[in-house]
């Protein structure tokens, strides 16, 4: 009787230690393993160094267009401009000439921050009220080498997509509308 | 340490807690609902740039400028209204609007087929390739025509004014076949009617906006479609200049959406409106409230008058005062009190501006051509045919005539039998109208044969009242040749589809609009690349031309259709005439013969450019002044009728009303069938969009059952409920319909809505309620030949009594 009562007692602290670890091993599986799991990491087709386009303006590449719709990533006929013939002796320049302006074809970029079907935005009203492209996007300006594009598994959409609760918090703290039709039409 | 059982469990515990503290759970539960956000079967659009390509609306005969807005220049996404068009300022209609549902269709042709199995049998349709269809077809015409067998070749196309139908006359001519038929419309008889009383070949037009009272019989202005853009550029008007005494009145049996809309709704028993016509022309005479300096310099027949022969013939005059048109009689034809004729005719008499329309608008055929005379009589009387009067003939587009016609033996009109158009010995002198007399001679089979019929853009076995003369004629043609887009009721009999563009995806044209007293043209190009294997017809005509022989090539000399229309449009560029209306603020509906138009165009390739961007081109309305007839003037006796002397009866020279013998006794048949174009259903070509199916009320279809309009007090004599399912009948057929009891309709009559009762297509068009046309019976004009289309008999039975 004894000796079970000391038994019961030694196994508290353990239990403890059980339970802690267990609860250890989730977090660590819930906040580290599980999302590098979930987000595959995807290679952009070609690199593209913003930091080696620095002298010229974002608009001049990321533009709103007359009818207020954004222009979002250039066409290659953007990119023929200057990019006629080769300007540089990188593999990616080569690439860019050899599969792409010569023949014509479109970049398949994958957009980091495309929104799903069922939002509606439009740069158009967010230019101009103060708010700086980083705001939402990543700071470009000395990027060399463009980041993995980071892929959800089950729903598809890119890990940089802004959830709607930051959509939400930035429209309240600026007075803007919450109202659902604003951004699902 | 022992792991046991308990340590386990203590260690799950922990992690359950980590796991619900983690992102894990909600994250998944989050992406799971978001999963379900990109089924594959989900429909995306494509993203890119929005742009919008002009163009215009084919889909009925309104011509209205509209923009389909497209993603990335190729994806079509949505068709608007263009608001620099003067006629449509921006508006479309919903079948305008759903445009788009015809490209996408499931049931369109994607490539040519042939019927490998029994014909009409869907699944022995094999696709082909076009160079095996091309092949095929240029093969069998060429054969044909060295066999001295051109005339055995029979077409039929559109009733729409385009270069298409131009086209389609030139290949046939050049082949040797008189025999190409366009779908009977409401505007024929207003083209006869002309013809007859002012020798001219153009059918009368009317001054919408210039109209102070308008009285119009059967005219549905208000149902859509047809002269739509016409109507509301009308109202538009008259909104501007604050008419509010624009008065209108209409005379028709039912209480369509125009008779609701009216000032006036004049409830006359169904097919009696040109009684009603003589009616107000006898008072008119009789009172002398007409325009006696007109009707006696420029009218012809109004008073007695001698023919060639010496013989004294009865004049208008002395018609219209006769027994059968004094108030008390036309009341009891058209079911009106007296006094209300009396009354109507004053208002008609008195007002200025006061204008009688028919024919226009979702209306059918319902008058031959002495209904037609009589309301062009009115005109008369009112003397609106004056230079700058609210009536007068629609103004040719000086497009490019094409180049004379090479004859050879294989056309020579002298060898062989004679041509479908002059095998009957009757005598009727205007026999262009005679779609119906041909069906008749093909399905009766002793007077002609036809080898093999072209249909373009119609759908002749569904969308033609009494339609199954069309399905009898066809079991006696060895090869029918579809070019429909889509598989409709004809196509799906074709032996052969060789599938046109939809609208958007080729040159299209409108070469006027009908009833409009101005000139108009418009042009459409295409503004994506075909989505399927299909090929413009003009095309294929001018590949076919190529192929037969020298002569036909020689006709139609054009390396492209887009060449074609290139040539036509220079026309108008050498004519000098007309403008092009790049501003929605250009007055086109107020436009009268006495403006000029200046052009705004310096050569023939800025107006093609400018047609090409979506402007129309137009031109102000010509003058009736200088009538063509026997006597120079207008003729209320029309002389051309019948030889000089040939007619015994004087009334066969004149207006007057002359009801139909109908089939079947009133004891079997006692209630009238007539059937009504709703404006939620399309009667043509085209099937219902499944956007336009949203706007068809309950009143009317019911599942897959269609409603037919009943007064309260028929319904109460015939015990029958609302809702009830009954069966329709008629000597051409039957259906089984359910009641709507509405007090819209007339004692006695039933109203079924056309459009309905598809059995091709596909599921979203077929199986719902029946077709109209099957029940209804069309007589033949004896003067024009057309098929007109009067109430018929009708018999209705509670479904338990019926022979279902």
């Amino acid at each position: 009787m004894r000796q079970k009562k000391s038994k019961a007692l030694a196994s508290k602290p353990l239990g403890a230690v059980f339970s802690l670890s267990g609860f250890i091993v989730a977090l660590v599986v819930g906040w580290i393993v599980f999302p590098n799991l979930l987000y595959s990491k995807k290679a952009q087709p070609l690199n593209f160094s913003h930091a080696a386009h620095r002298s010229e303006e974002c608009e001049s590449c990321h533009s709103l267009r007359a009818d207020g719709t954004y222009s979002g990533i250039p066409g290659i006929s953007r990119c023929r401009e200057c990019h006629e013939s080769a300007q540089g002796n990188s593999r990616e320049e080569a690439s860019l000439i050899s599969d792409y302006v010569e023949k014509n074809r479109e970049v398949v970029w994958k957009v980091y921050g495309r929104q799903p079907d069922n939002v509606y935005f439009s740069h158009a009203p967010h230019k101009g009220r103060g708010l700086e492209c980083t705001r939402c996007h990543r700071d470009v300006s000395k990027e060399e080498k463009l980041p993995a594009y980071r892929q959800n598994l089950i729903t598809g959409y890119s890990l940089s997509t802004m959830k709607m609760v930051e959509c939400e918090k930035c429209h309240a703290s600026k007075g803007a509308s919450n109202n659902c039709e604003i951004c699902h039409k | 340490m022992n792991f046991g059982r308990r340590a386990f469990i203590q260690a799950a515990g922990g992690a359950i807690g980590g796991i619900l503290v983690s992102p894990l759970p909600w994250q998944l539960a989050a992406d799971s609902a978001k999963w379900s956000q990109n089924w594959s079967w989900r429909p995306s659009p494509e993203r890119g740039e929005i742009t919008r390509a002009a163009g215009v609306c084919t889909m009925c005969e309104g011509g209205c400028a509209v923009q389909v807005r497209l993603v990335n220049g190729n994806r079509a996404i949505s068709i608007e209204g263009n608001p620099a068009n003067p006629l449509s300022e921006g508006g479309i209609c919903p079948l305008g609007a759903s445009g788009l549902q015809f490209l996408y269709a499931p049931y369109r042709i994607a490539q040519p087929m042939k019927q490998t199995g029994r014909r009409g049998d869907i699944s022995g349709l094999k696709p082909i390739s076009w160079e095996e269809a091309l092949g095929e077809l240029g093969k069998k015409l060429g054969r044909m025509r060295a066999e001295g067998k051109s005339r055995e070749l029979a077409g039929i196309i559109s009733n729409s004014a385009s270069s298409m139908s131009d086209l389609w006359l030139q290949f046939f001519t050049s082949y040797g076949s008189s025999n190409l038929f366009r779908m009977p419309s409401a505007a024929d008889g207003l083209r006869l009617a002309a013809q007859l009383t002012t020798g001219k070949a153009s059918p009368f037009a009317f001054g919408l906006g210039n109209a102070e009272y308008i009285l119009s019989f059967g005219s549905n202005l208000f149902e859509g479609r047809g002269v739509a853009s016409l109507v509301f550029a009308a109202l538009r008007q008259w909104t501007r200049e604050g008419k509010r005494s624009v008065k209108l009145v209409q005379v028709e049996s039912r209480c369509s959406m125009t008779a609701a809309r009216a000032d006036r709704f004049v409830a006359v028993e169904p097919g009696t409106e040109a009684a009603l016509a003589m009616g107000i022309a006898h008072v008119m005479v009789r009172r002398g409230c007409y325009d006696v300096d007109f009707v006696k310099d420029k009218v012809f027949g109004f008073e007695d008058w001698s023919d060639n022969t010496g013989k004294k013939r009865r004049g208008f005059k002395n018609l219209v005062s006769s027994a059968p048109y004094t108030p008390e009689e036309v009341a009891k034809v058209t079911g009106l009190e007296a006094a209300k004729i009396e009354e109507l005719a004053e208002e008609f008499a008195s007002r200025q501006k006061a204008l009688a329309i028919w024919a226009i608008g979702q209306a059918d055929n319902v008058n031959g051509a002495y209904h037609h005379l009589a309301f062009a009589a009115l005109n008369a009387l009112k003397g609106n045919l004056k230079p700058n009067g609210l009536v007068s003939l629609a103004p040719a587009v000086p497009l490019a005539g094409l180049p004379p016609v090479q004859k050879d033996p294989g056309a020579d009109e002298s060898a062989g039998p004679p041509g479908l158009d002059v095998v009957r010995s009757g005598s009727a002198p205007y026999r262009r109208y005679g779609f119906y007399e041909f069906l008749d001679d093909v399905r009766e089979g002793s007077k002609c044969s036809v080898e093999m019929l072209l249909v373009h853009e119609a759908n002749p076995l569904y969308s033609i009242p009494e339609n199954k003369l069309f399905e009898q004629a066809l079991e006696k043609v060895p090869t029918l040749v579809s070019f429909s887009s889509y598989m409709d009721e004809t196509a799906a009999k074709a032996d052969l589809i060789l599938p046109d563009h939809t609208a958007f995806e080729r040159y299209v044209d409108v070469v006027g609009i009908p009833c409009a007293p101005f000139s108009y043209y418009a042009l459409g190009a295409p503004v994506m690349k075909p989505l399927l294997d299909t090929r413009h017809t003009g095309e294929v005509l001018l590949r076919l031309a190529g192929s037969i022989g020298a002569p036909v090539r020689a006709s139609m000399p054009w390396k492209s259709y887009e060449e074609y229309l290139r040539f036509r449009v220079q026309g108008i560029a050498q004519s000098r005439k007309g403008a092009i209306a790049d501003k929605p603020d250009v007055p086109i509906i107020k436009l009268s013969s006495a403006q000029s138009v200046q052009p705004n165009y310096s050569s023939g390739e800025e107006l093609w450019k400018k047609l090409k961007s979506g402007c129309c081109w137009y031109d102000a309305p010509s003058p009736v002044a200088g009538f063509e007839t026997a006597s120079g003037k207008f003729e209320l006796a029309c002389r051309s009728i019948g030889a000089e002397g040939a007619l015994g009866d004087d009334k066969l020279y004149l207006p007057h009303f002359a009801p139909a013998e109908l089939s079947g006794s009133e004891s079997e048949y006692p209630l009238l069938l007539v059937a009504y174009k709703p404006s939620y259903t399309t009667v043509g070509y085209l099937p219902t969009p499944s956007f336009m199916n949203k706007l068809i009320p309950d009143k009317v279809l019911q599942g897959g059952d269609i409603l037919i309009e009943l007064h309260p007090q028929t319904a109460a004599e015939l015990k029958f409920a609302h809702g009830q399912r009954v069966f329709l009948k008629t000597t051409q057929g039957g259906a089984a319909v359910r009641v709507n009891i509405s007090e819209a309709a007339r004692p006695g009559v039933v109203y079924m809505p056309q459009g309905l009762g598809h059995w091709a297509y596909d599921l979203y068009v077929r199986g719902k309620g029946a077709n109209a046309n099957s029940l209804m019976e069309v007589h033949l004009d004896p003067v024009g030949l057309m098929g007109t289309l009067l109430p018929c008999r009708a018999q209705l039975r509670s479904e338990e009594r019926g022979n279902l």
